[in-house]
């Protein structure tokens, strides 16, 4: 991780000069958004798969069960190496991304039993190992950072306070033995705790202890004051590097399996018949949504990784039928989402509205006593933007849309209606009842519609230069004779084929 | 519609009738095993049962109870999940009422039912004008009103005086903090939604397993199952403060889905339900007292699973063990009377019925099953082995050719049971086709396959049975 962090570093300072870039990401926005683009980016491409197989729901699953990977692989480490690791140790991702694939695994055997329905199974599994989690957590590490409540909501907005410095140039290491001169010695008492007695005491017995000994990297070395020059550095924010190498790796694994994951989504009787191995694209799949639920634990926290993973699939699945573009869809929702929410957590909608505003309004129209001030977790209004672009696609979609739905429905509506009235007039037009039938002003009953309904639709039909109305009664007009004799001699030819 | 709907079309009333009133038993001998619980945490586990403990315990059976009755419907309906969705979606309605309103935990759980009932409209409405699935709309409603929720929690929070310490609890839940009232509260609402479903119960048992009939029949199937989702809204609600959102899931369908092995009724199910329900909440919480450090929402959630790993296992007719069990005496019956008829044939094509097979032949043919088949057999005394080979006894014989003449049968009955007018049975031919027929069609098969043995014997020609006869 770290030299690859260089490598970027040593790239980008082509472009940009040192103080430009540190300044670049110690900004929060820019972090979070970085870290959150990732995030959502390599969600939604997963995610997309996800939905595809009508499996959305395992993503949640998997994201809860994290926890008890982490826990697991925090007490095993603390048991066998004596030392319990930090929490962006690899160990904690392997064990996650265990705990990802056990939660699969257990969900399969309870759902193979054939005793158990999949969303059932599904419920089943993840309650429990989450429920052992939080025993564990409860019982075993109790005393170390480690709460649920960390785990579950997490703060993307710290991100950039937690780097990895690198040095440029001027770097100087410094490690402190006991007999440098700037090692500070104080002394201590050996004996005063097992004998009980004051360091007073004649007794006691005394041995030299260094407080600054050890290793320091540059950085900390130019912070204590054991160096004179200041090394050149740029701090780079860990979770950037977590999340991007995330990101390519399960770019790389679409791009690589893209054929397989395709078939064994759409057709996955099919795949297995041409030797693709299904099975082993759902495991993989499974492993990659665990990982990445891993890595964006600390940052969004495990319940609101979800979002990334449903949300912008579900929207871009209103816009495309292809996978390629849908793909794309949901990566660029996704990213859109992670860069407005960090807008909106400050108050601002997409600089449509101000959430200060709104509460204002709301204490001038209620007399609430709100706060004013919009402060709040960037995670949450990240995955809120999202949701708003959901509703944006649900809406607006040409082809899916709520709008166009509705604009489609209503166009068929009256080419029916136009149709009925251009065939009762055919119908009648000439016939002995033809001035009782065709009289304009009592045509709507014999369609059972309202006045109005039936004044609308010949008014359509005349702009239509269909129908004429002549001494309160109607009749097709040349063109409207043609057009009733069409859609006569479609409907029998569509008849003549359905037999 | 006046008769039982089952779950599964159960062809032997009798045996039906025999296994209710068993269920019947079950469900008093863990109502009095939960009733036990309570002297055996009192002087085995010496819990001691003050004011805090009695609290919580009444409150977790009680929920144990409600979740676990409507839980019910949510396991049959397939929308386990829709448990989690709305615990989720509680969230943001319990921040919205301490925002108007302030902390009433009446009006907090209210708020929380109003956006949890947004959130099932939501995924109607989601699923019934696009062509996302309900899993999907259900993931959307889970994180979008949840992240809604943790947006209001921390603006929240930011507020300069301590009264919104402890909303949180909603996320994880707090059983501590359950209260008399709070206990009151459960019973009075778990009441009257009780009451609901027992004035809807005919309607709700139809939309569960059939909607389109319900539908065709005129009963409103949007709108009861929009009540019958409410009721399990009323459910979650009443958990949230106990288990949390993230494992109110596992506390609404547990105890419903270990029911479910047990019986194949509604009604049964439902009161096993609730006793199951009632054990793991109660016992969950009196067990979190052994240890102050053992949290109770997620120990009632073990609990539960623990009971329904038990319902796997052994439920009688489904239990996992059981089908195990009887799995492997079909593969021994069923090896056994291939070696019974492998040897039979063996000896007969060479001239002797109790000539001897060699072992080798028989694995070489068979695979591994010819072992399992000899041994069955030579426990029977069927067979017997003698130098590496195996001949069948004079039991063995007889036996092998009562089977052979069977099968025989069974082939002609086949062939020709629309030619003799036969009556239509399922063939299964381990059965004695005595058993399955009546007296009269049997003599009708034993002569037809007279008539083609003769006709075969006396043909100079090569044998010309019918296939099925010979097809063995």
């Amino acid at each position: 991780m770290f030299f690859l962090e260089e490598i970027v570093i040593q790239l980008l300072l082509n472009f940009v000069a040192r103080e430009d870039l540190n300044a670049f990401l110690r900004n929060p926005q820019h972090t979070a958004t970085i870290v959150g683009s990732l995030i959502a980016v390599s969600g939604a491409l997963l995610g997309t798969f996800l939905l595809l197989r009508g499996m959305s729901l395992t993503s949640d699953a998997i994201s809860h069960t994290v926890l008890l990977g982490i826990v697991v692989a925090f007490i095993l480490m603390g048991s066998v190496f004596g030392q319990h690791p930090d929490l962006s140790s690899i160990w904690l991702i392997v064990g996650a991304a265990a705990a990802g694939v056990a939660t699969v695994l257990l969900t399969e055997l309870i759902y193979r039993s054939g005793l158990v329905k999949q969303d059932a199974a599904l419920g089943l599994a993840f309650p429990l190992l989450f429920a052992i989690a939080v025993i564990l957590v409860s019982r075993v590490v109790s005393d170390v950072h480690l709460d649920e409540d960390a785990v579950m909501v997490g703060e993307i907005g710290v991100a950039w306070a937690n780097t990895n410095s690198h040095c440029l140039s001027g770097c100087e290491s410094v490690t402190i033995t006991p007999d440098d001169p700037r090692a500070e010695l104080t002394r201590q008492c050996t004996n005063c705790r097992s004998l009980g007695i004051s360091p007073r005491d004649e007794k006691a017995e005394f041995t030299a202890i260094c407080t600054n000994c050890g290793q320091y990297s540059p950085a900390q070395a130019w912070q204590a004051g054991f160096t004179k020059q200041e090394p050149v550095l740029v701090f780079w924010p860990k979770s950037i590097t977590v999340m991007a190498v995330l990101t390519l790796l399960t770019l790389l694994a679409i791009v690589l399996f893209f054929k397989e994951l395709k078939l064994s989504t759409f057709d996955p009787t099919l795949a297995a018949a041409l030797g693709f191995r299904p099975t082993v694209m759902h495991y993989g799949l499974m492993v990659l949504v665990s990982l990445v639920a891993v890595g964006a634990f600390d940052a969004v926290g495990s319940i609101l990784v979800v979002a990334f993973f449903i949300i912008p699939p579900a929207a871009a699945y209103l816009l495309t039928d292809r996978l390629p573009r849908m793909l794309v869809y949901s990566s660029l929702i996704g990213a859109a989402g992670a860069y407005s929410g960090y807008d909106l957590a400050r108050g601002n909608l997409l600089g449509i509205a101000n959430l200060s505003d709104v509460l204002a309004g709301l204490n001038d129209l209620f007399g609430l006593g709100l706060s004013e001030s919009w402060d709040s977790s960037i995670s949450a209004s990240m995955v809120l933007m999202t949701f708003f672009f959901f509703l944006v696609a649900w809406t607006f979609s040409p082809k899916y849309g709520l709008v166009s739905t509705m604009l489609r429905r209503r166009n068929q509506r009256r080419s029916f209606d136009h149709q009925v009235v251009l065939g009762h007039i055919h119908h009648h037009q000439g016939s002995a009842s033809a001035s009782d039938e065709l009289a304009a002003s009592t045509l709507y009953r014999h369609f059972r519609w309202t006045p109005a309904k039936m004044q609308r639709t010949l008014r359509q039909l005349r702009a239509r230069n269909l129908v004429e109305v002549e001494d309160n009664l109607v009749s097709l007009t040349g063109h409207g004779e043609i057009h009733a004799h069409q859609f006569r001699e479609t409907q029998l030819t569509n008849e003549s084929v359905g037999e | 519609m006046k008769s039982e709907l089952t779950l599964e079309a159960t062809d032997n009333m009798t045996k039906n009738r025999s296994s209710d009133q068993l269920i019947w038993l079950l469900i008093a001998a863990i109502a009095l095993v939960a009733a036990l619980f309570v002297p055996f945490s009192q002087f085995v586990l010496h819990v001691e049962y003050d004011y805090t403990l009695r609290t919580v315990a009444l409150g977790g059976a009680l929920l144990g109870i409600v979740s676990g009755v409507l839980g019910c419907f949510a396991v049959l309906r397939r929308q386990s999940l829709l448990g989690d969705a709305l615990s989720h979606a509680a969230l943001p309605g319990v921040a919205i009422a301490f925002l108007l309103a302030g902390r009433d935990l009446g009006l907090l759980l209210i708020g929380a039912g109003v956006t949890s009932w947004l959130g099932v409209y939501f995924i109607r409405l989601v699923t019934g004008t696009t062509r996302i699935k309900q899993d999907a709309a259900m993931g959307i409603v889970l994180a979008a009103w949840f992240a809604a929720g943790i947006a209001l929690l921390v603006y929240i929070q930011a507020r300069p005086d301590a009264s919104q310490a402890g909303l949180d609890t909603f996320i994880f839940g707090q059983a501590a903090a359950i209260v008399e009232r709070d206990v009151r509260l459960i019973a009075t609402v778990g009441a009257v939604s009780f009451i609901v479903l027992a004035l809807f119960w005919k309607e709700f048992k139809l939309i569960t397993f059939d909607p389109e009939f319900a539908g065709a029949s005129g009963f409103r199937v949007n709108l009861l199952s929009l009540l019958l989702s409410t009721l399990i809204v009323v459910a979650i609600v009443l958990g949230l403060q106990l288990a949390g959102v993230i494992l109110m899931v596992g506390m609404l369908i547990a105890s419903g889905i270990a029911a479910r092995q047990w019986t194949n009724q509604l009604g049964q199910m439902v009161m096993l339900s609730a006793v199951f329900g009632a054990f793991a909440g109660g016992a969950g919480a009196i067990v979190s007292a052994v240890d102050a450090d053992i949290p109770t929402g997620p120990l009632i959630v073990v609990v539960a699973f623990l009971l329904v790993a038990i319902s796997l296992g052994f439920a009688p007719g489904r239990g996992l063990v059981w089908t195990l069990l009887r799995q492997r005496s079909d593969r021994r019956l069923f090896a056994a009377q291939t070696m019974l008829q492998d040897l039979y044939h063996y000896a007969l094509d060479h001239g002797r019925a109790d000539l001897p097979a060699p072992e080798p032949f028989l694995v070489g043919v068979r695979g591994a099953a010819a072992r399992e088949g000899l041994r069955q057999l030579q426990a029977r005394g069927h067979a017997q082995r003698s130098n590496g080979a195996w001949m069948l006894t004079r039991t063995g014989i007889e036996a092998a050719a009562r089977d052979d003449r069977n099968h025989q049968l069974w082939s002609v009955y086949r062939q020709y049971a629309d030619d003799l007018a036969l009556p239509m049975v399922a063939e299964d031919r381990q059965q004695e086709i005595a058993d399955a027929l009546p007296p009269a069609a049997v003599a009708k098969l034993e002569y037809k396959l007279d008539t083609i043995r003769n006709a075969a014997a006396s043909s100079t020609e090569e044998p010309s049975l019918p296939n099925a006869v010979t097809d063995r």
